[in-house]
């Protein structure tokens, strides 16, 4: 059994490398890829990287677009984890009450949390931007959505995999499935959910940026029209400020969990 | 006579696959007994021990709890103030305070609300301390539980059953992963408790010498069938040896 699994291994990782070296041919290498012009706007773009615009405009520019893209991102990750902490716990199952209603359960709760996140930010983006025009909500909402997907997803999983023992345990006390959730399965896995969570908001804070092509202002928004001027060296300031943002957020989430290790 | 009679096993078996686990196992217990199960390992005092504690169903025969059979006892909250059982370490949520870990042995009595508000200000503060004063860890309440030693934990567990109070009180291998020292000091202290509230404990040990000191029954399995079932001071080396043999000679 076990050397047939092994075997099978093998196979899928050869089948993998096949993939990728076929997928290397689908490049076409010889034109697009490179800038037409060549070299000259990287060499412009790189050397700006040195001499970012510090002017107190353009700083005060990149902090109002910090904290909106920062506001997003929360607003987006907050309702984010709402959502997830609800249908990631319908989507382990665990408050089922029989076998079968447990897999029907799992089953249509992950179908869910598999299509909130099968679509990316950007494309509900532009879906809620064409619904509702340009608005915060369409932002927060398209954040939300595909993170409240992985999250959720994640979340089900690791509560899945929370040892068995204990919370026979309390079943054995007389707990309910609903005091099982609070007494076994949320505290084992709380520590892991904040961190995940944490990783998640940082990833959230890049989404954000990214989403103001979109036209929804922040950080990004301000990098394309930097770009479109060919004023390189504010694209710097503000690609630097996003880079503190995530930082900070790093450093944030490495407190947290120097704190939940107590 | 059967309100004497706390426990009735009538011919139990239970089969793995295969593998015959138990067969047509059948005794009394009446209330107030302290039993050891012993035998050697994969006599089946496990699986035994998880089916009057209905983690497993037998595959024929009846158990019988207090004059009611064990199935009628849907409600598992009914259920758990009549069975409780203890098992190794791992039984207990890590990353809970102490405090909450003993006070779940009150879940079956709680309902939601009063169970979810506990976890942020503990209710029944006063049961919890008293229940973990006896078992001699009043100053670690608000620790976290995965920050204790095992035999700290394995107390911890104890003082859970404090506060749930069942009737019979199971435990399976309750001492196997501590030091001589700290086992002697739990069973001392499971069978003191167990007699000032009159509940009747059945517990598996592989250690011999523990059931005898501790306990006023053994109840010997082998491959899955009663060897012996002797009071305490009845059981002789030779029937031990006999037991533990590892092939019967013939
Ligand atoms: N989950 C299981 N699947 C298959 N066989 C099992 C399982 N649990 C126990 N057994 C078998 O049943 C027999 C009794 O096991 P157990 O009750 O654990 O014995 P003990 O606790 O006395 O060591 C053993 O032969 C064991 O191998
Ligand atoms: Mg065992």
């Amino acid at each position: 059994m076990l050397s047939f699994d092994l075997h099978k291994r093998k196979v899928l990782t050869l089948f993998l490398l096949l993939l990728f070296a076929w997928s290397l041919f689908g490049v076409n290498w010889q034109e697009g890829v490179m800038h037409s012009s060549g070299i000259g706007p990287a060499a412009e773009i790189f050397a700006a990287m040195f001499t970012p615009d510090l002017s107190l405009d353009i700083l005060i520019l990149a902090i109002e677009s910090s904290w909106l893209t920062l506001a997003y991102a929360t607003a987006g990750m907050s309702l984010a984890l709402i959502l997830a902490l609800i249908i990631g716990i319908l989507a382990s199952g665990v408050l089922a009450s029989g076998k079968r209603s447990r897999t029907y359960m799992k089953g249509s709760f992950r179908g869910v949390l598999g299509f909130m996140r099968a679509i990316h930010e950007l494309v509900w983006a532009w879906l809620f931007v064409a619904s509702f025009g340009l608005s915060p909500y369409a932002a927060i909402f398209a954040l939300a959505i595909p993170y409240g997907g992985i999250l959720g997803r994640i979340f089900a999983d690791m509560i899945n995999d929370v040892p068995e023992e204990p919370i026979l345990a309390l079943k054995a006390t007389g707990a309910s499935r609903l005091q099982c959730l609070f007494y076994g399965y949320l505290p084992s896995v709380k520590n892991s959910m904040i961190s995940y969570t944490m990783y998640r908001y940082e990833c959230a804070v890049r989404s954000s940026a990214i989403m103001s092509f979109v036209g929804l202002g922040g950080l990004g928004y301000q990098i394309q029209l930097s770009l479109n001027d060919l004023h390189y060296d504010e694209v710097w300031t503000f690609i630097y400020f996003l880079i503190i943002l995530v930082i900070l957020i790093d450093g944030w989430s490495n407190m947290l969990r120097k704190r939940m290790q107590l | 006579m059967s309100n004497q009679n706390i426990l009735e096993i009538n011919q139990i078996s239970k089969n793995y696959e295969r593998k015959i686990a138990l067969s047509s196992l059948s005794f009394i217990v009446e209330k107030g007994e302290l039993i050891a199960l012993i035998g050697p390992s994969g006599a089946g005092k496990t699986t035994l021990l998880n089916l009057l504690a209905t983690i497993l169903q037998p595959d024929s025969g009846e158990v019988i709890v207090d004059g009611k059979p064990i199935t009628q006892y849907a409600d598992q909250k009914k259920r758990a103030k009549k069975i409780g059982i203890i098992r190794q370490q791992f039984d207990l949520v890590g990353q809970l305070a102490v405090i909450h870990n003993v006070l779940a042995g009150r879940l079956a009595d709680w309902g939601f609300f009063k169970s979810l508000f506990s976890l942020f200000i503990p209710q029944e503060k006063q049961v919890a301390m008293k229940a973990l004063e006896r078992v001699g860890l009043p100053d670690k309440a608000y620790e976290r539980t995965s920050n204790l030693s095992g035999g700290e934990q394995q107390r911890v567990a104890l003082a859970r059953l404090l506060m749930q109070k069942p009737e019979i009180i199971l435990a399976d291998e309750p001492v196997a992963s501590l030091d001589p020292a700290r086992a002697d000091d739990i069973l001392d202290m499971l069978t003191k408790i167990a007699k000032e509230e009159h509940q009747t404990v059945i517990a598996s040990l592989h250690s011999v010498e523990y059931a005898r000191k501790y306990f006023t029954r053994l109840i010997a399995l082998k491959n899955g069938e009663l060897f012996f079932d002797l009071p305490a001071e009845h059981v002789t080396d030779e029937q031990l040896q006999d037991l533990y043999q590892l092939k019967e000679l013939k």
